[in-house]
């Protein structure tokens, strides 16, 4: 079947419009996430209750429900804290910071609490109305951004390194660009949402990283491969040539990944949400950017030094 | 057939029946019915549970807690001579520790220096100078940690979980993880008691009364003229009434002395205070609270809980250390019967100590205390040879049933605080992998159709290929070992992605070749040579980071790097190896002028 063959799209004639798009995306995403994250009790500690009710309850019912949680030699009120629905009506999660002073088991307390003060709505069985309960003291949660931090940039130094080997250092800095572009803009339209970051997010956007990294080196090696034959004259012309001849491999390939992320949206249950939507619209940006950024920085970069 | 073709063909076969071998376990495994699986003997399951591709906790259920070492608390049990100056210096290391991201010792050290503390003063034991006490220290800690992993490992045994994994984290923490366990209350509690067991002479009466004497003068003492608002206050606010005294708190039953539930965060507050701290000490004693409350008809009608309060003999008899076995039972006689007990059995040399302490103590009341809580306190009738005793007061045949194992496993050396603990309840799990497999199945389904529909023929090779790749690549991680979480299945996606790209790339380039006029079998040979190059520079970048990432991440992302980096491997393999065969096979067969791509 024949699709997107021969294109001539003259793709660099946008170049100008790519970037000013892509400040603007990215300036208002790193606004965003100046105005805070959501984020998770992994990375600053906390609790975080997730219960299943036998029926539909309202979040003003529980919410008044943690007026007075008794712990074993204090009372406090937890209605302040994070209450939403998670999936359904009847299954709620809740969030919260971590106290002073908070007692080895106090998870488990406000849950016991929650299914004594709403017993008349809560399963026969406690092990079925615990849905999920995760628990992250402040010091580890310091310690597992640190890590997820470092994690990633070590892994972007060495890229960095890698293609400056195979290709060289111009075409890195394009690549790495790219992707910190990426990253952030899916960040800034992640935190719109309303989601927040936990080490599964984290590994979305690792998901992410490795998908347009893969895209823009298929662009990169092609224009390498056309700069033997026609150097680096006209190099914007060299690149749009590149983009076409691998335009269909791109949009056949996003096309492909947007399905299964698109069916993992749809089918794929509550707790993977945060993750596949964080794919999709990294998918999306991770396409385009490899065009707009990492080609689009190439000419650019070529062009002010060949002067 | 050519020698080429047929030492490929032979590599193929070699490698997909090494994927199926290596899956097979899981997959017989995860078809079996529940009957069945009941019916398998022990060696027979661990051999299916070695072999099968773990379900990470986020998936099946279950408890992943990690335990953190209380190190400042093992430092003040090793300590000797403490004073103010060091009791200070405790509670300054705790929190600068829990604010730093260093090495408990760095912190000690450092903290130590700038408090000026002498170290020899309280740590003579283990050395004259600072280097030679912080090396013996941190030795200490080390050995406590794998005696920590000992019991814990021995407890979770004995509680009976399928595929524990308890594993050392750093130099101060332990991961436990219990997969498919329903009850994570009564997990959490086993784990995280310390299970020190201690039998403490009761004192008498007389000294009890002068305790309590001494303290309520040091309160009347430190509140002064403040008392008379607090008594028109206490009208209101009952929590403010331990300012009226220690006494006041107290009421008398059945010859012992109780204190009221809601009176337990004075009682406490009371008790750290540092002048009653130094009575205490200097009578050698202390004063713990019974574990079972008893509930009775306060003053104005309503019923009220009331916690026994011992005053003990500081230094115990004998602790848990000389237990050589503990057993749940169902007391046969007396005003227990029928109630849930634990049995214990001490070894000779306890049994030996056992009798001297209760012959040198007729008519001394003993207490069983367990974690700094009295669980019973009976009158020593007579000298009792053999070195058994019973511990009652239990409110269910579960407690009674955890305490034994945790007598019977060991106390830990020191306390275990939880730092991080993530339950997911099975519920929720089954409905992320019902969910998951249904998605990724049709997801693959519709990429299939998609790469059928652009290719025709060649299509069907690259859905075979990616097909290879998942049940590759789930052998693989089968041979790891390894185990799949969500993270892993986000992995595992991006690795399906990859593949279908890889084989995307090398179509695309074959169907440019074949646009240049070339023939079929040229056309595959340059377009595979030169597609090559784009996909090994392209899965070695991914693979580079997936490498890093193993190396720094922690739990999910481990989980994530694992799967991504033997996925690129696997996916290479296939796109290059295995579709480049299938198309050499069939255009050296058959001279083909048009290929369907």
């Amino acid at each position: 079947m024949k699709f997107m063959e021969n294109t001539k799209i003259n793709f660099m004639k946008f170049k100008s419009f790519g970037f000013g798009l892509s400040s603007v995306l990215a300036f208002g995403s790193i606004i965003l996430l100046l105005m805070g994250v959501n984020l998770g009790i992994d990375f600053k500690g906390g609790t975080a209750i997730g219960v299943s009710f036998s029926e539909d309850v309202s979040i003003q019912e529980v919410r008044g429900s943690l007026k007075s949680v008794s712990l074993n030699d204090s009372v406090v009120d937890l209605s302040g804290e994070e209450i939403k629905y998670f999936g359904s009506q009847s299954d709620v999660m809740i969030k919260i910071k971590s106290l002073d002073n908070e007692p080895e088991n106090f998870g488990q307390i406000v849950i016991n609490h929650l299914y004594d003060s709403m017993s008349a709505k809560a399963p026969e069985n406690k092990n079925d109305f615990i849905l999920s309960l995760g628990s992250v003291s402040p010091k580890v949660g310091s310690e597992l951004s640190g890590k997820a931090f470092w994690s990633v940039v070590s892994a972007l130094v060495l890229i960095l390194f890698y293609i400056s080997v195979r290709f060289e250092f111009r075409f890195a800095l394009g690549a790495i660009l790219a992707l910190v572009h990426d990253v952030v803009i899916t960040l800034g339209i992640f935190s719109l949402t309303g989601f927040e970051i936990t080490l599964s997010t984290v590994a979305a956007f690792l998901t992410i990283v490795g998908y347009s990294l893969n895209d823009t080196i298929v662009i990169l090696d092609r224009i390498r491969e056309n700069m033997k034959s026609s150097g680096t004259v006209m190099f914007e012309s060299t690149i749009n040539k590149s983009i076409n001849q691998s335009l269909s491999r791109t949009l056949i390939t996003s096309l492909t990944t947007l399905f299964v992320i698109i069916v993992l949206l749809v089918y794929g249950g509550e707790v993977i949400r945060p993750f596949s939507f964080t794919m999709l619209v990294g998918v999306i940006v991770g396409t385009y950017s490899s065009i707009y950024i990492a080609s689009a920085l190439l000419a650019t970069i070529y062009q002010s030094s060949n002067k | 057939m050519d020698s080429s073709i047929r030492n490929r063909l032979l590599t193929i076969l070699f490698v997909f029946g090494l994927g199926i071998y290596a899956l097979l376990p899981s997959l017989r495994y995860s078809l079996m019915d529940e009957e069945k699986k009941s019916n398998l003997s022990d060696d027979q399951i661990d051999y299916f549970e070695s072999r099968s591709i773990k379900q990470g906790l986020d998936l099946k259920g279950g408890i992943y807690i990690v335990l953190e070492v209380d190190l400042p608390q093992l430092i003040d049990n090793l300590a000797k001579n403490k004073d103010n100056n060091f009791n200070g210096f405790l509670i300054d290391l705790k929190n600068e520790y829990n604010n730093s991201s260093s090495d408990f010792f760095t912190v000690f050290e450092n903290l130590a220096d700038e408090k000026e503390l002498k170290l020899p003063r309280y740590f003579i034991n283990y050395g004259k100078t600072k280097d030679q006490i912080i090396t013996q220290l941190s030795l200490q800690s080390e050995d406590s940690i794998k005696r920590v992993i000992e019991i814990i490992q021995n407890r979770v045994d004995q509680f009976g979980v399928a595929e524990p994994t308890i594993q050392k984290q750093g130099n101060n923490r332990v991961i436990v993880e219990l997969a498919g366990i329903e009850d994570s209350e009564r997990a959490r509690d086993l784990l995280q008691s310390t299970a020190l067991l201690e039998l403490m002479i009761v004192k008498n009466v007389e000294s009890t009364n002068a305790i309590i004497r001494q303290i309520d003068s040091i309160m009347t003492a430190s509140n002064g003229n403040v008392e008379q608002n607090d008594q028109i206050n206490e009208l209101f606010d009952s929590s403010s009434s331990s300012e009226l005294g220690f006494s006041s708190l107290l009421i008398s039953v059945g010859g012992n002395l109780a204190i009221a539930s809601k009176d337990l965060t004075a009682l406490k507050d009371i008790l750290s205070k540092e002048d009653v701290k130094q009575i205490l000490e200097a009578t050698n004693s202390t004063i713990l609270t019974s574990d079972s409350s008893i509930k009775l008809i306060n003053e104005i009608g309503e019923e009220e809980e009331f916690y026994t309060l011992f005053h003990l003999f500081n230094n115990a008899e004998l602790t848990g250390g000389v237990i050589e076995d503990a057993q749940m039972r169902l007391s046969q006689a007396g005003v227990t019967a029928g109630q849930a007990v634990v049995e214990v059995e001490m070894n000779s040399e306890g049994s030996r100590e056992w009798a001297r302490i209760t012959g040198a103590n007729i008519n001394n009341r003993i207490a069983i205390v367990l974690d700094k809580k009295v669980h019973m306190a009976p009158v020593i009738r007579s000298q009792i040879f053999g070195g058994g005793t019973v511990i009652e007061g239990l409110d269910s045949i579960e407690e009674a049933e955890d305490i034994a194992i945790v007598l019977r496993a060991g106390a830990l050396p020191v306390p275990v605080t939880i730092a991080e603990e993530r339950t997911v309840g099975a519920s929720l799990g089954a409905d992320s992998i019902s969910k998951g497999t249904l998605s990724m199945a049709i997801g693959l389904l519709l990429v299939v159709c998609f790469i059928v529909f652009f290719y025709k023929m060649s299509g069907l090779i690259a859905s075979f290929s990616v097909m290879w790749t998942l049940i590759l690549l789930l052998g693989v991680l089968a041979l790891l070992e390894a185990t799949l979480t969500l993270p892993g299945i986000a992995g595992l996606i991006l690795t399906v992605g990859m593949s279908v790209d890889a084989n995307v790339i090398i179509f695309e380039r074959i169907k440019e070749e074949l646009r240049n006029g070339k023939s079929v079998r040229s056309a595959i040979d340059s377009g595979y040579e030169r597609a090559i190059r784009t996909i090994v520079d392209a899965n070695l970048t991914t693979g580079i980071a997936a490498a890093v990432l193993y190396q720094y991440g922690s739990g999910p992302i481990k989980g994530f790097a694992t799967v991504l980096f033997w996925g690129i491997i696997v996916s290479m393999f296939t796109a290059i190896i295995v579709t480049r065969f299938v198309f050499d096979f069939v255009t050296t067969r058959k001279n083909i002028e048009r290929l369907s791509i």
